[in-house]
C-alpha cells in the first residue's frame, strides 16, 4: 500500500503520518516512512532517538532512475536493491518503522 | 530528490507513506504518481481548506483513486460542519474527524512520539480508526 499524506503546512501532516506509520506497524506490518518536507521532523513525530536524527544518512540523488513503461510513460526506480537501499540510507524509528529523508538527498550529487 | 520520493513509493514494501512538502509544486510534478491513496489533511481555516480544494483536482489528475479526506484540529461542530460542507463541494469523501487535541502539542513539545506519549489520546485513537480503513 502507498499512501501520500499533503495538506497545508501546519495542519498536522507530520503528527497524522507517524501516528498513522507506527498504527500500522503495530498491527504487523513492514513501514518506510519518507519525510518529503524540506523542514524535516517526521523522525521526532516517530519517536525516534535524537542521536539518530543528528546526522542521517544522506541518499545520493543517483539512487533512482528513470525508465519508461510499455506505454512511453516515465517512471522512477531504485536503483540498489531496497534490502541494501535500507541498510545504508534509513534511520530505525520504534516498531520497527524505517525512515528515510529526503531533504538528505544529496544534491551535489555523484553522477 | 523527486524522482528518490517516487522510486521509494514503488518499491516492493507492505507501507510506503509519503509526508509530502507543504507546497503542492511537486504534485503538479507528479511525484506521488503511484499512489494508492492519497490522505488530504483539512483544518477548519479558509485556506487550509483552500489548499485542500487545490490538491484533490491535481490527484486526480495523476490518477490516484483513492483520495481522503482528514479533518484535522475540529473544536466544534461549526468548525465540522465548515470542513464538511467544503468537503462536500469538492468531492472530497472524509475519513476521520480530528477533534483539536492539546495531547498533540503536548507531545511536540516534549519532543515525543504521540502514540508513546499519548496512546489514548482523541488523535491517536482516530488515526487507529484511518488505519483500519486503509488496510
Amino acid at each position: 500500500m502507498r499512501i501520500a499524506v499533503a495538506g497545508k503546512g501546519g495542519a498536522g501532516k507530520t503528527t497524522i503520518s507517524a501516528t498513522l506509520a507506527r498504527t500500522l506497524a503495530r498491527s504487523g506490518k513492514q513501514v518506510l516512512a519518507i519525510d518529503g518536507d524540506p523542514n524535516p521532523n517526521l523522525g521526532m513525530a516517530l519517536g525516534v532517538d535524537p542521536e539518530l536524527l543528528r546526522d542521517p544518512p544522506r541518499v545520493p540523488r543517483n539512487a533512482a532512475d528513470e525508465v519508461s513503461d510499455d506505454d512511453g510513460r516515465k517512471q522512477r526506480v531504485l536503483k540498489p536493491e531496497f534490502k541494501d537501499f535500507r541498510e545504508q540510507w534509513t534511520v530505525q524509528a520504534p516498531d520497527g518503522v524505517m525512515l528515510v529523508h529526503m531533504t538528505r538527498v544529496d544534491h551535489a550529487g555523484t553522477g | 530528490m523527486r524522482g528518490v520520493a517516487s522510486a521509494l513509493l514503488g518499491v516492493e514494501n507492505e507501507v510506503n507513506l509519503l509526508d509530502m512538502e507543504a507546497s503542492i509544486e511537486h504534485l503538479a510534478r507528479g511525484t506521488p504518481g503511484g499512489v494508492d491513496c492519497m490522505l488530504v489533511v483539512v483544518e477548519p481555516y479558509y485556506r487550509a481548506m483552500e489548499t485542500a480544494g487545490r490538491i484533490v483536482p491535481l490527484a486526480k489528475e495523476l490518477g490516484i483513486k483513492r483520495i481522503l479526506g482528514i479533518a484535522n484540529k475540529v473544536r466544534d461542530g461549526e468548525d465540522a460542519r465548515a470542513i464538511r460542507d467544503y468537503c462536500r463541494s469538492k468531492g472530497l469523501e472524509l475519513a476521520v474527524e480530528i477533534p483539536f487535541d492539546d495531547a498533540v502539542r503536548a507531545a511536540d513539545r516534549r519532543g515525543h512520539a504521540l502514540i508513546d506519549d499519548a496512546p489514548d489520546s482523541a488523535t491517536a485513537r482516530a488515526v487507529g480508526d484511518l488505519a483500519r480503513q486503509l488496510s
